[in-house]
C-alpha cells in the first residue's frame, strides 16, 4: 500500500515536472527530489528549518512571481476523483455541506468525492488517536488537543498558505493556539472556545458580578445558583492561575511544571472550599448547565459560547455576558483567569490528497467561511477582519470573551494535568471531606501534575 | 380475615415493586412523547405533549439522526449475525455433544476459559485485524465481530443436546447414516427450542453493543451507525440537551420488537441455563 | 500432570519412531510432503499435501520472513514525510509500523506452530500408510477419505470452520494482547507515527509499584478489591433476590402470576445500554429524582443526618464514592432481578413436591423448607450458572461504564494519577486507559490478570462440570 503511494506520488511528481518543466527550474526540483525521498530519514528541506526559528512563520500565499502556480500544479496533475473525508461537529454539519458545495464549484475541473462525517470537536482527539490512518483527511478540533495530536503525527504542518495568509489574517493568539514549537499545525477556525460569564441580569447588576463574593450574595438573596464546573481541570486552572500560581508545559512538550502548592496555594484552596460551602457557587458540569439553566435554577455560570443560545433563551432580553470575577484568596481580590480556546481545523498527513486537504482546511477557514459560520451558529472568528464586523462586536458572549481575553492564556499541557486536577476540584467542591491538609493536598496534586512521563 | 389482610398485602407489595421496576421504562415512554427536547428534571410528566420526536426519527433525517438507515443497517447485520453465530454454535455443540474424539474435554475446558475473555480487552487487535482485511467501517466486518466468535458460547446449547436420548441416534447408525446425516435428520429437529434461543440471543446482540459498534465504524458518517451508536451518540455532550427526548423515542421504538422477541426467547433461556435439567 | 508429560512424550516418540523405522518415501516426506502418499498411489492427497507445502513456502518467504525480521526490534524506521510545498504532494518514506509488525509476527509464528503440528502429523499419517501396506491391510481411496470426514471424522468437519474464527476473534487477540504488555506501547509510542520496542517485565512491574507518580500498584489493589467485592455482591444480590420474588410471584395466594412476572421482565427487555443511560440521567446530580428530594424533604434530612456532605444541595447519587457504589448495586439488583426470577421459576417448578410436603408434615416452617429444601435445589441445578454470572460480573463493562463515565469524578489523589476511579472495574479502568489515555501497555497487563483471575474461577467450577458424570446421566 505505502509502496503504491509512493509511486503515484513519483509518477505525479514526474508529471508535473514534465508539464512546468520551463519554468525557472524550481518546478523541476521535486522530480528530482522524489526519488530521494525514498531513503529512510529523509532530510526535511532546508526552508523548513528557517522557519522553525522565527515564532510561527508560514510561507506567504505562493504568487506568480515565484515562477509556478502550486495550485495550477495541482490541478494539472489531479487526474482521477479527488476522495476527501471530513469531520465536522455535530452543530457545524449543515454550514459545512454548504461550504463543501461551494468549494467543489470554486475547482469546476476537478471531480471531488467528499463526505462528511460528524465528530465532536471536543472528542475530535480520541477517534483520531485510534487510528490515525483511518481518520478524516480534514477535521475540526479544539485547541488543547493540538499537543497531542503533533506528537502522534496526526497533524499536518501548515508548510504554505495558497489562498490567503494564514498567520497575517489570523488573531496572534489563534495563530499561537495551533502552532507546537513554533511550527504552525491547524487553520484557526474560531476564538471563542474559551470561558467567561454568562449571568442573568434582571438577578445581577453590572456591578454585582465584578466579584465572585458579591455574586454569591446576590444570588442567595435570590435564591439562584451560580454553576461552574470545579471538577473540571480546565475551569479550576481559572482560580490557581488569577491567584498568580503557574502551571505551564515544560520544553519537551509531554511535561508539567506546576507551583499551584507554592505560597499562596493554600489559600486559594481555600477560597474555593469557601466559596462552595456558600452552597450558591456549585460544582456542576456542562450537560447539567445546560437543563438547570433552561429551568431557571441557576442564574449564572462559567461556560463557554456553546452555552449562548441557552442562556440566550432561557433569560431572554436579561441575558448578559461579561468577564470572569474577582474571588478573594488570603484577603486579597485576584482576578479569575481563563484559558483562551479556539477551533481548529486539521489537515491529516496520512491523506492520499493532502494537498486537496489543505485547500479545502483553507477554504473552510478563511474569511467568508467564518463570517458565515458567525451568522449561522454565533460562533466567534478568529479571523481578523471577519472578527472586526460590527455584526460580531455586537454580540454579548463574544464582546465578555474579549473582555477576558486580558485575563486568558493559552491553553498549553500535558496530558498528567487533567486527571490530578479534576480529582482536586472534586474534593475541594465537596468540601474536603476527609479533612485532608490543603498543603498537603496541594502536593499530592503537583506531583502527579508534573509526574514524569516514560 | 387475616387471610384477607394477608392477601392484599402480598399483592400490595407485588404492585409497590413492579411500580419500582417500571418507573425509569414509564419515564422512557412518556419523555419521548414530550414537546421539550431537553431533560426536564422538574416534573416527570412533559408538561407538552407532542409526536414529534417521532417525527423527527422517521421523517427528518439530518446528518446526526438517520434512525431509518440505522434501524436497516442494525436489521441486516442481525440477521446475518444470528444465521452465522447458530450455525457455528450448532456445529460445535453437536461435536462437543455428541461426538466422541480423543481430547475432547481438554478442548470444552480450554474453549470454556477462552470463552470468559471479556471482549473489550481484545478490541484493539480485533480492529487492527479486521483492518488488514480492509474491513473496518463496513457492516460485513460487524458480522465478522459479531459472530466469528460464537463457537465459544456452545455451552448452554450442549447443556440441551446432552438431553436428547443416545439411543435415537444409536438406532441411525445402526441403519447406516452417517454422522452428518444424523446430525441432520435427527438432532438438528430435536433441538428446535434451543435453535430458537440461539437465534433470538445473537439476533439481539447488534442492537444493545455500542463498545465494538463505536470502534469499528468510526467514519463518523451516521450513515454507517447501527441503532446503539446512534442513540449512545444523542447523549453526548453537545447533543442531550437537544436530543434527549429523541433519544427516548428511538429507545421505545427498538424496545418493542425487542420485547417481543424477548418475551418468546424467555422460556428457552430458563431451559438452557439450567442445562437442560428443567423441562419448562 | 504426568499424564500430560506422557502424552507430549509419546507425540514425539511416535515421529522419532517414523524417522526411524520409515522407508525412504517416509523420509522423502519430511522434505517433499505428499511422497508418501504419491508411493501408496494416493494422488490426489499427495497434491493437496504438496500445495500446502508450497503455499507454506510462499507464505513464509512473502509475509513471515519480512516481518519476522524485524520481530526483535519492532522496526527501526521512523515514519517520514514531506511535503513539497509547488506541488502540493507528500512523500512518505517506506517506514516500519511496531503494531503491524507485531500482529504479523504473531499470525505468522502461529501459522508456522500450526505448519510444524500438520508436518509432524502428515509424518505419522504417511508412516501408518507404510505399516498398512506392509501387512497388506486396505488403504483408503480417496473417495473414502472425504467419506471418512462425515463419519468418524465428523468433529473434524464440524470443527474447523467454528475454530478458524475463534482463532482469528479471540486466539490470536489474545497473544497480540499479551505481546503488548511486554512492549512500551502507549502515547508516547504510537505507530503508525512513533515507534515502540520491547521492555521486558517492566510493566508488570510498575503494577505493583507504589509512588506518589506512579501509583499502579495503589489503583489496583483498590481497583481489584472493588471489582471482586463488587462481582460478589452483585451476584447473590441479585440471586437471592431473584428465588425470593420467584417464589414470592408463584406462591398460591398470588392471584395472576403470569401478569406480575411479565410486569418484571418489561424492564428487562428494554435494551440496556437505553435503560441503563436512562437511569443516569434519573439520578443525576440535578436530575428529578434529586428534584423530587429536595422537594419532599430528602435531602436536608439526609444532611442532617450526615449521609450528605454538607455544602451539596443534592443527594450524590452517582458522584460520591460511597452513595455511588450502593447505587450501582441497587441498580445492578434492578437490572439483573428479572433475569434471575426467570430461571429461579422454571427450577422451582420442578422441585420434587412429595419432599416439601413430607417436611411439611413433620412441622417444619417455610423458613426451614426454603433453606433446606428449596436452596439446596436450586443451586445444585443453578450452581454452574451462579459461577458464569460471577465471572461476568467481574466484567461487567456496561452497568459500571454507562452510569458512571463522564459524571463520577474520582476524589483520591492517587487513584486519579493512574486514571482509575473508585467505581472502576478492571475492566472499566482497561477500557478507559486505551480509549482515553493509550496506555495500552499497562491495560494489556491489566487484562492478563483480569484473564488469569476469571480462568481460575471458571477452571474450579468446570472441571467439575465436565469431568463429571453429569453429561452421560440422561443418555
Amino acid at each position: 500500500m505505502k509502496k503504491k503511494v509512493l509511486a503515484t506520488l513519483l509518477a505525479t511528481a514526474m508529471t508535473v515536472g514534465c508539464l512546468t518543466g520551463c519554468g525557472d527550474g524550481a518546478a523541476e526540483e521535486p522530480a528530482a527530489e522524489a526519488p530521494a525521498a525514498e531513503a529512510p530519514a529523509a532530510e526535511e528541506p532546508a526552508a523548513d528549518d528557517a522557519a522553525a526559528e522565527e515564532a510561527p512563520a508560514v510561507e506567504a500565499p505562493a504568487t506568480a512571481e515565484e515562477g509556478t502556480d502550486p495550485v495550477a500544479n495541482l490541478i494539472a496533475a489531479t487526474t482521477g476523483t479527488v476522495t476527501l473525508k471530513v469531520w465536522a461537529s455535530e452543530e457545524d454539519q449543515d454550514l459545512t455541506t454548504k461550504l463543501l458545495d461551494d468549494f467543489k464549484a470554486a475547482y469546476p475541473d476537478v471531480t471531488f468525492d467528499i463526505t462528511l462525517g460528524a465528530e465532536s470537536e471536543s472528542t475530535a482527539k480520541d477517534t483520531v488517536l485510534t487510528d490515525v490512518e483511518a481518520a478524516a483527511d480534514v477535521y475540526a478540533f479544539a485547541d488543547d488537543q493540538i499537543n497531542d495530536l503533533v506528537n502522534a503525527g496526526a497533524l499536518q504542518e501548515v508548510v504554505a498558505n495558497y489562498t490567503f495568509d494564514v498567520v497575517n489574517e489570523n488573531a496572534t493568539g489563534a495563530v499561537e493556539a495551533a502552532a507546537v514549537d513554533g511550527k504552525v499545525y491547524a487553520y484557526p477556525m474560531t476564538a471563542d472556545n474559551g470561558y467567561f460569564m454568562f449571568y442573568d441580569s434582571s438577578v445581577f447588576s453590572e456591578s454585582d458580578v465584578q466579584s465572585l463574593e458579591k455574586m454569591i450574595e446576590v444570588a442567595d438573596a435570590a435564591g439562584k445558583k451560580i454553576a461552574m464546573d470545579i471538577s473540571n481541570g480546565w475551569y479550576i486552572y481559572a482560580f490557581f492561575q488569577g491567584a498568580g500560581l503557574e502551571l505551564t508545559l515544560n520544553d519537551d512538550g509531554l511535561t508539567n511544571t506546576c507551583t499551584w502548592n507554592a505560597a499562596g496555594g493554600t489559600d486559594v484552596a481555600q477560597a474555593i472550599l469557601d466559596l462552595t460551602a456558600s452552597n450558591v457557587l456549585v460544582d456542576m458540569n456542562d450537560e447539567d448547565m445546560a437543563t438547570q439553566i433552561a429551568e431557571g435554577n441557576v442564574a449564572a455560570c462559567v461556560n463557554g459560547t456553546w452555552r449562548a443560545e441557552t442562556a440566550a433563551e432561557a433569560w431572554g432580553d436579561n441575558y448578559a455576558a461579561t468577564k470572569l470575577p474577582t474571588f478573594k484568596a488570603g484577603g486579597k481580590d485576584c482576578q479569575m483567569s481563563s484559558y483562551s480556546g479556539y477551533k481548529l481545523v486539521g489537515v491529516n498527513p496520512h491523506s492520499a490528497n493532502v494537498g486537496w486537504a489543505m485547500l479545502l482546511a483553507e477554504f473552510l477557514t478563511n474569511e467568508s467561511a467564518q463570517t458565515a459560520r458567525f451568522e449561522a451558529r454565533d460562533l466567534g472568528p478568529s479571523n481578523l477582519n471577519a472578527a472586526g464586523s460590527d455584526a460580531v462586536q455586537a454580540n454579548p458572549a463574544i464582546a465578555a470573551l474579549a473582555e477576558q481575553a486580558a485575563y486568558a492564556t493559552p491553553q498549553r499541557v500535558g496530558g498528567n494535568f487533567w486527571s490530578p486536577a479534576e480529582t482536586l476540584g472534586q474534593i475541594l467542591a465537596s468540601g474536603n471531606p476527609d479533612g485532608t491538609d490543603l498543603q498537603e493536598l496541594l502536593d499530592t496534586t503537583v506531583e502527579g501534575i508534573t509526574a514524569p512521563v516514560e | 380475615m387475616k387471610k384477607t389482610i394477608n392477601a392484599i398485602l402480598r399483592h400490595l407489595v407485588l404492585l409497590l415493586l413492579a411500580v419500582v421496576w417500571l418507573i425509569p421504562i414509564l419515564w422512557l415512554f412518556v419523555t419521548s412523547f414530550s414537546g421539550y427536547k431537553g431533560i426536564n428534571t422538574s416534573h416527570f410528566f412533559p408538561e407538552t405533549w407532542t409526536l414529534d420526536n417521532y417525527a423527527q426519527l422517521f421523517l427528518r433525517s439530518d446528518s446526526i439522526v438517520q434512525y431509518n438507515r440505522w434501524f436497516v443497517n442494525t436489521l441486516v447485520i442481525a440477521v446475518f449475525t444470528c444465521l452465522i453465530s447458530t450455525i457455528l454454535v450448532l456445529m460445535v455443540s453437536y461435536t462437543m455433544s455428541k461426538l466422541r474424539f480423543p481430547g475432547r474435554k481438554s478442548l470444552m475446558s480450554f474453549s470454556i476459559i477462552l470463552n470468559m475473555f471479556p471482549g473489550v480487552l481484545s478490541m484493539i487487535a480485533i480492529y487492527f485485524i479486521l483492518k488488514t482485511f480492509n474491513l473496518t467501517n463496513s457492516h460485513i466486518g460487524m458480522i465478522i465481530v459479531y459472530s466469528a466468535g460464537a463457537g465459544l458460547g456452545f455451552l448452554i446449547c450442549k447443556g440441551f443436546m446432552d438431553t436428547i436420548s443416545v439411543s435415537l441416534s444409536e438406532a441411525a447408525r445402526l441403519e447406516g447414516a452417517s454422522e452428518a446425516k444424523i446430525f441432520w435428520k435427527i438432532i438438528i429437529p430435536l433441538s428446535k427450542p434451543i435453535i430458537v434461543y440461539t437465534v433470538i440471543s445473537s439476533f439481539l446482540v447488534p442492537w444493545g453493543d455500542f463498545v465494538f459498534a463505536k470502534l469499528m465504524l468510526n467514519s463518523g458518517i451516521a450513515t454507517d451507525w447501527t441503532v446503539a451508536i446512534g442513540l449512545f451518540n444523542m447523549l453526548g455532550k453537545s447533543m442531550i440537551a437537544k436530543y434527549f427526548s429523541v433519544f427516548c423515542a428511538g429507545g421505545v421504538v427498538i424496545s418493542v420488537p425487542i420485547s417481543i422477541l424477548f418475551l418468546i426467547m424467555q422460556k428457552f433461556y430458563v431451559e438452557g441455563i439450567t442445562g437442560g435439567s428443567v423441562k419448562g | 500432570m504426568k499424564k500430560a508429560l506422557n502424552a507430549i512424550g509419546n507425540y514425539f516418540k511416535n515421529i522419532g519412531i517414523a524417522f526411524v523405522k520409515g522407508d525412504v518415501w517416509v523420509k522423502l516426506s519430511a522434505i517433499l510432503m505428499g511422497a508418501g502418499y504419491f508411493a501408496r498411489k494416493q494422488v490426489i492427497n499427495g497434491i493437496i499435501m504438496f500445495l500446502v507445502e508450497a503455499l507454506f513456502v510462499v507464505l513464509c518467504v512473502g509475509y513471515a520472513a519480512p516481518n519476522l525480521a524485524k520481530f526483535g526490534t519492532l522496526g527501526t524506521v521512523q515514519f517520514e514525510q514531506v511535503f513539497d510545498p509547488l506541488t502540493m504532494t507528500s512523500t512518505v518514506n517506506d517506514y516500519d509500523n511496531s503494531f503491524l509488525i507485531l500482529l504479523n509476527s504473531i499470525i505468522a509464528l502461529f501459522l508456522i506452530v500450526v505448519f510444524i503440528m500438520f508436518w509432524i502429523a502428515n509424518m505419522k499419517a504417511v508412516y501408518r500408510l507404510q505399516v498398512r501396506k506392509e501387512n497388506g491391510e486396505h488403504i483408503n481411496t480417496f473417495k473414502e477419505d472425504v467419506q471418512s470426514l462425515f463419519n468418524e471424522k465428523f468433529h473434524i468437519t464440524l470443527l474447523t470452520l467454528p475454530a478458524i474464527g475463534i482463532i482469528l476473534m479471540n486466539i490470536l487477540p489474545i497473544l497480540v494482547l499479551v505481546a503488548v504488555a511486554f512492549t512500551n506501547y502507549d502515547q508516547q509510542h504510537m505507530p503508525p507515527n512513533s515507534l515502540f520496542t520491547w521492555v521486558g517485565w517492566s510493566n508488570f512491574k510498575s503494577l505493583f509499584t507504589d509512588s506518589v507518580t506512579v501509583t499502579f500498584g495503589y489503583s489496583f489493589r483498590k481497583v481489584l478489591t472493588w471489582t471482586l467485592e463488587w462481582a460478589v455482591l452483585a451476584t447473590f444480590t441479585t440471586y437471592i433476590g431473584g428465588i425470593l420474588l420467584a417464589k414470592f410471584i408463584n406462591n398460591k395466594k398470588t392471584k395472576m402470576p403470569k401478569m406480575w412476572r411479565t410486569l418484571f421482565i418489561i424492564a428487562i427487555a428494554v435494551p440496556q445500554f437505553v435503560t441503563l443511560l436512562l437511569v443516569r440521567n434519573f439520578f443525576a446530580d440535578s436530575g428529578i429524582v434529586n428534584t423530587f428530594c429536595t422537594n419532599i424533604g430528602l435531602t436536608d434530612f439526609l444532611k442532617n443526618v450526615g449521609l450528605v456532605p454538607a455544602n451539596l444541595s443534592y443527594i450524590p447519587f452517582l458522584t460520591n464514592p460511597g452513595w455511588a457504589k450502593v447505587m450501582i448495586v441497587i441498580i445492578n439488583i434492578w437490572v439483573g432481578i428479572p433475569y434471575q426470577m426467570l430461571i429461579a421459576t422454571g427450577v422451582l417448578m420442578n422441585i420434587p413436591e412429595d419432599q416439601i410436603e413430607s417436611a411439611r408434615i413433620d412441622g417444619a416452617n417455610p423458613f426451614q423448607i426454603f433453606v433446606k429444601i428449596t436452596m439446596p435445589y436450586m443451586l445444585f441445578v443453578t450452581g454452574p450458572s451462579l459461577i458464569t454470572d460471577f465471572v461476568k460480573n467481574i466484567n461487567n463493562f456496561n452497568v459500571i461504564y454507562l452510569l458512571t463515565q463522564d459524571v463520577y469524578v474520582t476524589s483520591d489523589q492517587l487513584l486519579a494519577n493512574s486514571n482509575a476511579k473508585e467505581i472502576d472495574l478492571l475492566v472499566t479502568w482497561l477500557f478507559r486507559l486505551t480509549n482515553e489515555y493509550y496506555n495500552y501497555k499497562m491495560a494489556s497487563v491489566i487484562g492478563i490478570i483480569v484473564f488469569i483471575i476469571c480462568a481460575a474461577f471458571t477452571l474450579i467450577t468446570f472441571t467439575r462440570t465436565i469431568k463429571g458424570d453429569k453429561e452421560e446421566e440422561f443418555q
